[in-house]
């Protein structure tokens, strides 16, 4: 059987998941420079995750959606929520609360997050998903850009003091700019729990990329393509566009709910939710990743990904040093922006120069195709 | 009374704005991102001369704003054609197959956040403000917008360039068998476009709006909604649509959702997308030109075609 | 070869062609289009390209005004070397084509759409004198020049891509098919008015598909088959030709 290798794979997988997650708990305390360098193992496997599922749309339906970070920050909220909730109601002192949580602990919470997450976030994709069948390129992105909109500035739109009716006292209770940090406890909020490490985050996206890749070579990935291409001649031969738009909507709202939720409760995470995740920047990050590996290739965006994130807090802690050094004037730099404003600018760089990405549609092993 | 100037004074600012994205949209089918991106560093253009070099209120007065005014349509201008020539011409170029949809769009997203970052790293994220006293009376505010598009009209419906810019935004095939140079009425387009988007962001920054880097994403933002509402590529469409998000920006602020303005304005676009997917004055022209890409397809492979016709004729 | 040409004093004394292609060759990615295209058009003729579907006509008229690039082969225009120029360049070289399909813009005015085709001149009075000739060519336009392109019949649409091809004032006229889709009658009308653009001395190279009404006006036809000129000759001779009557006149 050819499957077996993949499966001993995953079970390898699993495996060191549990290894770095260990050495995360144990290491936390002990050895700043470790704990850094997981920590970017773990943003690095929640952006794979967040890339991944937008790779499905953008490169293997080759619809143009711009507001994945809208997914994103609803799985944030809901799976902050829910984990704060169970936390809860698993009588977990609030003092313990805001420190990391135990891996046993995690092993309740998590899954509790996931599911739930998952389901809502593919339903929202599903609604979200169906303009796709109505509108085509540039109306289409409009449409995933306002969804995201629509949810960054409702809740920011109300704050507890002045709603007035039982809507707005409900999206206040989200805490507006502020962000959410879970109900209150005994007149304190609870703050989102710290639960999710290596082992769920690497292990998550480990597993979303092995599944992004078998569906892009099933005939669902071919189906896609054929939609991508050219739709009225997919449809000619069988192919229904409308299915396979909406799917491919509700896969990448899954994951992207999933990778927001694991955001919002990753092992030393923030313990808020912030509005801010749901700006068009982070949507607008997530493309970059997905462009620069190449949209169509699963393994380019998942390295993409990576590259970008490991850049991303690489070149800030070097930032740090080298303000902590003395060199005068990176001091006064706005570091946040000037990283911005390198990766846009790589980006439209990348766009001149080699549209198609790094991998183009090719995978990481996989030998280039003749020209048609 | 003054409700309703009110309305239609942002309705008008908000048009001024608008007017630049749907005329790139018109010639080039894209979604300059960076428009708004113009917007915002025309607004710090006019807001720094006037404030350092012209002495604000106390030396510079209302001739200080107008000087500035008309330095920063000049810089908008460079800054839109330069983006132009420097992002999107090079890849008109060389794009093609399925990159070619999406591409210009990633590179208008890219430029757009390049020059937000770099408004930050220029001029840090801290807001500023014009001397409020150098706000125009509302009534001009309406007054001036409802000339500039005046103006604009005439423009595209008098002159040479105007004919070239509406020829070449309905096919720029054709519009090249008649001679005319695409890449020309590009230029112009993003020069037009871009310097009212200089007017307007005075306006606004004098009005109202403080100039931050992120300005652009919010005024720029409801700009595009309503060139979106009114039909992107159509002028008046524009127009129509600014002037609907002034009037219900203002009626909003009568309900308890005041807050969610902004959100209210995105549902409202999905809405309207999702039932009049072309806008409100779009549509004939929108549909159009969706068949003409259909059909433009259907020629570019016409060679193949041919052959299987003949292959089935001959079989 | 030189026959006398039945509508038009004989051609002047200048020998040389106007549009002189030599083997042009056109892909569409792997697919060759065209594989080796010559022919060449004499001031003040008009010639005819006729052929089957997919023979490649519409590919060289195209190629011919650098919508489509060729990989091989050279043309020259009046002398000129066609293949460093974009299709704006060759516009103003003289050659106007009328494309297939008419591309007219549907959303301008009958009058603006025969402005924007003067565009190359920019000069309102003699914009003025081309609009008068166009109308005198075809009245049913001057009917119509407050209408919007869109809304003409398909046959009106055809005159007003004419027209507006000759607003250019060419010298050499380019045309696509132009009796395609459109009634009989309002077909010979279209080649009647074509005549007449000759006539006044515009050298013309007309592509189509109904090769009887098109050797009527034309002096000499080329025909074209898979991307190849296969015969050329005199129109009597082709109109009498078995092959192409056999091929392209059907029945008839």
């Amino acid at each position: 059987m050819k499957r077996v290798p993949a499966w001993v794979l995953v079970l390898v997988g699993c495996a060191v998941c549990v290894g770095l997650d260990y050495a995360y708990s144990a290491t936390v305390a002990a050895d700043r420079g470790m704990k850094f360098w997981l920590m970017i193992a773990v943003a690095c496997a929640i952006n794979v995750l967040s890339a991944t599922a937008l790779n499905v749309v953008n490169g293997m339906a080759g619809q143009f959606s711009i507001g994945h970070a809208g997914f994103v920050g609803l799985g944030a909220y809901l799976g902050g929520a829910v984990a704060a909730y169970v936390a809860v109601a698993m009588k977990i002192p609030l003092a313990a609360l805001h420190d990391n949580l135990s891996f046993v602990q995690s092993l309740i919470i998590v899954p509790c997050v996931v599911v739930p997450v998952a389901v809502v976030c593919a339903a929202v994709g599903f609604v979200v998903g169906l303009p796709s069948l109505r509108l085509r390129g540039d109306y289409l992105a409009i449409v995933t850009l306002g969804f995201s909109e629509i949810l960054r500035l409702t809740v920011l739109g109300t704050v507890e003091d002045t709603a007035k009716n039982p809507i707005t006292k409900a999206i206040a209770a989200l805490g507006g700019s502020l962000g959410y940090r879970g109900p209150k406890l005994d007149g304190d909020f609870v703050g989102i729990p710290s639960v999710a490490g290596p082992f769920w985050t690497v292990g998550i996206a480990a597993f979303a990329v092995f599944l992004a890749l078998r569906l892009k070579r099933s005939g669902f990935g071919r189906a896609l393509r054929a939609v991508r291409e050219d739709e009225i001649a997919a449809s000619a031969v069988g192919v229904d566009p409308a299915r396979y738009k909406v799917t491919a909507f509700v896969l990448a709202a899954a994951g992207a709910g999933i990778a927001g939720a694991l955001l919002a409760i990753k092992r030393d995470g923030p313990g808020i939710v912030s509005p801010a995740n749901m700006r068009f920047d982070k949507s607008f990050e997530v493309i970059t990743m997905v462009i620069l590996g190449g949209s169509g290739s699963v393994s380019g965006a998942a390295i993409g990904a990576v590259l970008y994130t490991a850049v991303f807090y690489l070149s800030e802690e070097a930032l740090n040093q080298a303000a902590r050094a003395g060199v005068g004037f990176l001091a006064n730099v706005d570091a946040a922006a000037l990283r911005m404003a390198l990766f846009a600018l790589t980006l439209v760089i990348v766009m001149l120069v080699r549209p198609e990405g790094l991998f183009g549609e090719r995978e990481l092993f996989e030998k280039k195709r003749v020209a048609r | 009374m003054s409700w309703l100037l009110n309305a239609l004074a942002q309705g008008s600012m908000i048009a001024l704005i608008a007017l630049g994205y749907t005329m790139v949209y018109g010639v080039l089918r894209l979604i300059n991102f960076a428009h708004s991106e113009v917007l915002m560093m025309s607004g710090y253009v006019a807001f720094l001369v006037d404030d350092r070099l012209l002495g604000g209120y106390q030396h510079g007065g209302t001739r200080g704003v107008l000087i500035s005014t008309a330095v920063a349509v000049v810089a908008a201008v460079l800054l839109g054609v330069g983006i132009e020539a420097f992002a999107y011409r090079p890849l008109r170029a060389r794009a093609r197959g399925a990159t070619a949809r999406i591409a210009p769009l990633v590179t208008a997203i890219g430029v757009s956040m390049l020059l937000q970052s770099v408004a930050q790293l220029a001029f840090t994220a801290t807001p500023q403000k014009f001397d409020p006293r150098l706000a125009p009376p509302v009534g001009y505010v309406v007054l001036i917008a409802a000339v500039v598009m005046a103006g604009l009209y005439a423009l595209v419906h008098l002159t040479w360039i105007g004919k070239a810019m509406r020829a070449v935004s309905v096919n720029a095939e054709a519009a090249r068998l008649m001679g005319i140079r695409p890449s020309r009425v590009i230029a112009v387009t993003f020069a037009i476009g871009s310097g009212l988007a200089a007017i307007g962001a005075v306006l606004y920054s004098t009005t109202q709006a403080s100039i931050e880097p992120t300005m652009g994403s919010s005024i720029g933002t409801l700009a595009f909604v309503a060139a979106v509402f009114g039909g992107i590529g159509s002028i008046p469409g524009a127009m129509l649509g600014g002037v609907l998000l002034g009037f219900l920006g203002e009626l909003v602020k009568f309900t308890s959702f005041s807050g969610m303005k902004d959100a209210i304005v995105f549902l409202l676009l999905v809405l309207v997308l999702l039932f009049r997917p072309a806008g409100l004055l779009g549509s004939a022209r929108a549909r159009r030109s969706s068949r003409r890409a259909w059909r433009g397809r259907a020629r570019t492979f016409a060679p193949s075609t041919g052959g299987i016709r003949r292959a089935c004729a001959g079989s | 070869m030189r026959t006398a040409h039945p509508f038009r004093p004989p051609p002047p004394d200048r020998d040389e062609p106007l549009l002189d292609v030599a083997g042009i060759e056109v892909r569409y990615g792997g697919i060759r289009a065209l594989t080796s295209v010559s022919l060449h058009v004499r001031r003040g003729e008009v010639v005819a390209l006729i052929g089957a579907n997919g023979a490649g006509k519409t590919t060289t008229l195209r190629s011919l005004v650098r919508v489509v690039p060729w990989s091989a082969g050279r043309a020259t225009f009046n002398g000129v070397d066609l293949s460093p120029l974009s299709t704006e360049e060759v516009t103003e070289l003289g050659i106007s084509l009328v494309p297939e399909g008419r591309a007219i813009f549907p959303n301008l005015t009958v009058r603006e759409n025969l402005e924007i085709g003067a565009y190359l001149h920019r000069n309102k009075q003699a914009m003025q004198e081309s609009l008068e000739d166009v109308v005198k060519l075809f009245p049913r336009l001057g009917e119509r020049l407050a209408q919007e392109g869109g809304t003409l019949s398909g046959g009106e649409q055809q005159m007003l891509a004419i027209g507006r091809a000759v607003m250019a004032r060419p010298s050499l006229l380019l045309l696509d098919e132009p009796s395609l889709g459109i009634a009989p009658k309002l077909a010979r009308q279209i080649f009647e008015a074509i005549r007449a653009i000759a006539a006044s001395g515009v050298t013309v190279l007309v592509v189509e598909q109904n090769t009887r009404l098109a050797l009527e006006v034309a002096a000499r036809g080329y025909v074209l088959r898979t991307g190849e000129v296969a015969k050329e000759g005199a129109s009597k001779a082709l109109l009498d030709d078995p092959e192409v009557r056999e091929a392209y006149l059907g029945g008839h």
